[in-house]
């Protein structure tokens, strides 16, 4: 530790100056009613957690794990399935595919007890054509997530 | 991506922790979004340090003006605390909220990140007559306010 000030950059942060470097990616956030180790629990459970409220995703397995990188095997509801290198760290999951990149961060809320959340998902494909369609399925993810907190 | 982030954030955090200070997060994530937006410009992956160093510091100094207005401090020489020692953590910061944004700028490059005149004058983007006499004032408030 230095005597000097340090400047804290929480996941939230980290998580917006990552979609900075990604001009595909759409990034959404919200605040949640409930506390930040709650909320993680279930978003950064990746094979059971993450299955409930993303939209775009009805499986996933971890297929291999070394430390904080992972990889990650999904399958999307109408059939297709993508493989992702994964960073999971407590408050922050960045997953990388050959053409989508999705993001995951939260923070504690200073007030306490909320949690502020910010979620990308970007295709490489489409690039921003598919925002207005990913902005849908970010909102749709946060709702499904309130349902289970 | 995530990787350069991680080599980043030391860096980044320590400059505007100690240039903007309560203002340090916010200065810390726009220099860290203005980093990723503009890496794939950067041509010689060598650069990346100097040229996230450079955003950072400006940035710092944006958010520390935009905070609060700029005290001014002259005094006599004593020696400047060596980076750590927890113990001194809140003398340090009591004595950097006297002076004004652009003198912890070129205090911190130069006494905390130890970059020669020549270097942070360019990083700062101000002449080096300027940087000169701008640390000069910048040791003399920072020891007169130390010692006092």
């Amino acid at each position: 530790m230095s005597a000097w000030p340090e400047a804290s950059v929480d996941a939230v942060a980290r998580l917006r100056a990552l979609a900075a470097g990604l001009p595909h990616v759409f990034l959404a956030e919200c605040v949640l009613d409930a506390p930040f180790e709650r909320v993680w629990e279930i978003v950064g459970d990746l094979e059971r957690g993450v299955p409930r409220f993303e939209t775009s995703v009805r499986s996933a397995r971890i297929t291999a794990r070394e430390g904080e990188r992972l990889r990650l095997e999904t399958r999307h509801p109408l059939g297709p399935r993508a493989r992702f290198e994964v960073l999971l760290r407590p408050g922050l999951c960045v997953m990388r595919a050959r053409f989508a990149d999705v993001g995951m961060a939260a923070a504690p809320e200073p007030e306490g007890g909320r949690t502020r959340l910010a979620h990308y998902e970007g295709t490489r494909l489409l690039g921003r054509l598919a925002w207005p369609l990913l902005r849908r399925n970010i909102a749709a993810d946060f709702a499904a997530l309130r349902r289970l907190l | 991506m995530s990787e350069v982030l991680d080599a980043l954030l030391p860096l980044v955090g320590r400059l505007c922790g100690s240039i903007a200070l309560d203002a340090g997060p916010d200065a810390a994530q726009e220099a860290l979004i203005a980093v990723m937006r503009d890496l794939r410009g950067l041509r010689d992956p060598e650069r990346l340090v100097p040229w996230a160093r450079r955003i950072a510091a400006r940035e710092a100094i944006r958010h520390a003006r935009r905070a609060r207005a700029e005290p001014r401090a002259e005094g006599a020489l004593a020696e400047l605390p060596a980076p750590g020692d927890p113990a001194l953590a809140s003398d340090v910061r009591r004595v950097l909220e006297a002076l004004a944004p652009e003198q912890r700028a070129i205090l911190v490059l130069r006494d905390l990140e130890g970059l020669g005149e020549a270097e942070a004058a360019a990083e700062l983007g101000i002449a080096l007559g300027t940087a000169k006499s701008r640390l000069h004032r910048a040791r003399a408030a920072f020891r007169a306010r130390w010692s006092s």
